[in-house]
């Protein structure tokens, strides 16, 4: 009896872990590609995303329904509490400088493209959570569909709040450059 | 017709495929919305624009390796997570915040150990994994001991209860929302205290063992004494509570609606001043710059009870509850919901897997 309980502890131990495996094939990519959205920054976003399936396989199975929605949703305010603590973002933006510095031979060039990106980040964490995790992750190719069920909001939601979010945001850069 | 709304245009920018019907037509017809479509055309181009990024290349196997050998967080307070299985996000985020909890009520409560911590309000701060980590170091510097062990038991009628928590009625929930058992199990605890007497040897052990990375506890520390009283408390839990067939827990049918209310948590220390323990806590590696702004915000620590917010699964939003200050949890999944807030010293707690707004309803109309 002993053996046997023993036996399909095992079985549904492992058959987790093929679950959690195939989950994190098939996600991995798209949560590093929410964060990275966010954070502008791939290994930063990495980081992210590895905490968000750490901390998904540490309370949930991989064989629950809604897996990529958490997945999703997690890697959104996940990666945009990151943007707004102050201090990771200063040492981001140093390193992101210094990164665009290797890749882009016009030095103007890079100061524009790195200015942009601060600002935008900038006004990204001073949005309210819901409509910046809506931009974020229709902007990292996530359905409406898709968005829907990360947010837990209904499917005729989305092109709404998506509206306000970009109008939110188009102000917020606004306002960050006349600063 | 009337015009097509913003959120329609949008949705049309991103997918032709809903360009049909009646809609189409008026979109075709009408110069108002059709300019109007433009201009959500362009800022959705705009702001596309904005959020580019280079893509992240990802190596998934090294990634997947990384993620499987990452150590597994424990709970360092002398207690583990009950049945924490996969599937019960609003029973693990409660008992993560109950948790967090404790080993908030032995940080920031101590910010003043000079007063007797009656809290009236509460206030949510942001909690990380690395933050309760941290937190829960605490309990290597001292020796918690129950004056009175917390005794969780479950009962079949409001009555039984009400008997175990010291005569605190469970609270009466009077509009359920649709597809919510009303097959209720009650919960009760009476009141239970524990003191942790802080020691200098334990912590420089502590220290030693951690590596030398964590502050030395200051010296009038040494022996200061902290009692916390939580409870009695009682809560109602809507839904079929079945045990589960076989050895996995993870088959435990989860309730639907929890709700609980507690006499509010009180402390009592001495020795120690304000600013020695604030500094101390503030030092502890591992402590994110959210958790200390926020603790820093806390107005008067004495009489706000932090409602710690696990950051990486919920947002938390601040709601007025009959009349008083709240704090709703909003999963955004739909998966779960909590509201939890104060009122003439009893804490209350609406959770369960339903919408925020029907938790919020639900504490509105709470008896």
């Amino acid at each position: 009896m002993g053996t046997n309980l023993g036996a399909r502890r095992m079985t549904t131990v492992s058959s987790d872990d093929a679950a959690f495996e195939a989950l994190f094939t098939a996600e991995y990519a798209r949560v590093v590609g929410i964060a990275n959205r966010v954070l502008a920054d791939p290994h930063e976003a990495e980081d992210v995303a590895q905490e968000v399936f750490i901390d998904f396989r540490r309370l949930h199975s991989a064989a629950a329904g809604y897996a990529p929605a958490w997945l999703h949703r997690a890697a959104a305010h996940a990666s945009l509490n990151r943007l707004r603590g102050a201090r990771r973002r200063q040492r981001r933006e140093i390193a992101q400088a210094m990164e665009e510095g290797d890749r882009t031979l016009d030095p103007q060039k890079q100061v524009e493209v790195s200015e942009d990106r601060r600002l935008v980040r900038a006004a990204l964490s001073r949005l309210a959570p819901k409509p910046a995790a809506v931009l974020v992750l229709r902007a990292s190719g996530l359905s409406y569909a898709e968005v829907a069920q990360a947010l837990g909001i209904g499917i005729g939601q989305v092109g709404t709040l998506l509206r306000r979010a970009e109008s939110a945001l188009r102000k917020e850069v606004i306002r960050g450059t006349s600063n | 017709m009337a015009h097509l709304t913003e959120g329609t245009l949008r949705r049309m920018v991103d997918d032709p495929d809903v360009r049909i019907g009646m809609d189409k037509t008026h979109l075709e017809d009408c110069p108002e919305c059709k300019a109007r479509f433009q201009v959500v055309s362009d800022d959705a181009g705009s702001i596309a624009t904005l959020l580019a990024v280079p893509e992240a290349r990802v190596d998934v196997s090294s990634a997947f390796k990384r993620v499987m050998t990452a150590p597994a967080a424990q709970p360092r307070f002398g207690f583990r997570l009950p049945i924490a299985r996969p599937g019960s996000r609003p029973m693990l985020l409660a008992f993560a915040a109950v948790l967090a909890a404790v080993a908030l009520l032995v940080g920031v409560i101590a910010r003043d150990l000079s007063l007797n911590y009656t809290p009236n309000t509460v206030t949510p701060v942001p909690v990380t994994v690395a933050d309760m980590q941290a937190l829960s170091q605490l309990a290597d510097y001292g020796t918690l001991t129950w004056t009175k062990q917390p005794a969780l038991q479950i009962v079949t009628s409001a009555a039984d209860a009400a008997a175990v928590a010291g005569g605190l009625q469970p609270p009466v929930v009077s509009n359920l929302p649709k597809g919510v058992s009303t097959n209720i199990t009650y919960a009760a605890m009476p009141q239970a205290q524990a003191v942790f007497t802080f020691s200098a040897d334990k912590a420089s052990a502590a220290a030693i063992q951690h590596g030398k990375s964590l502050p030395k506890l200051p010296a009038g520390m040494d022996g200061a004494k902290l009692t916390v009283t939580v409870g009695p408390a009682i809560g109602e839990i809507f839904g079929n509570l079945q045990k589960p067939t076989g050895s996995d827990a993870s088959q435990l049918n989860l309730p639907q609606l929890i709700v609980g209310s507690s006499s509010a948590p009180s402390a009592i220390s001495t020795q120690v001043t304000v600013k020695q323990m604030e500094n101390y806590l503030l030092a502890m590696p591992g402590i994110s710059a959210e958790l200390k702004a926020a603790i820093k915000a806390i107005g008067d620590p004495s009489t706000t009870l932090p409602i710690p917010i696990p950051v990486q699964y919920a947002t938390s939003t601040t709601v007025t509850i009959q009349g008083v200050k709240g704090v709703a949890l909003g999963d955004n999944t739909g998966v779960g919901s909590a509201v939890i807030w104060e009122k003439k010293g009893v804490v209350y707690v609406v959770a369960g897997s339903i919408k925020q707004s029907d938790a919020i309803n639900i504490a509105n109309n709470l008896k």
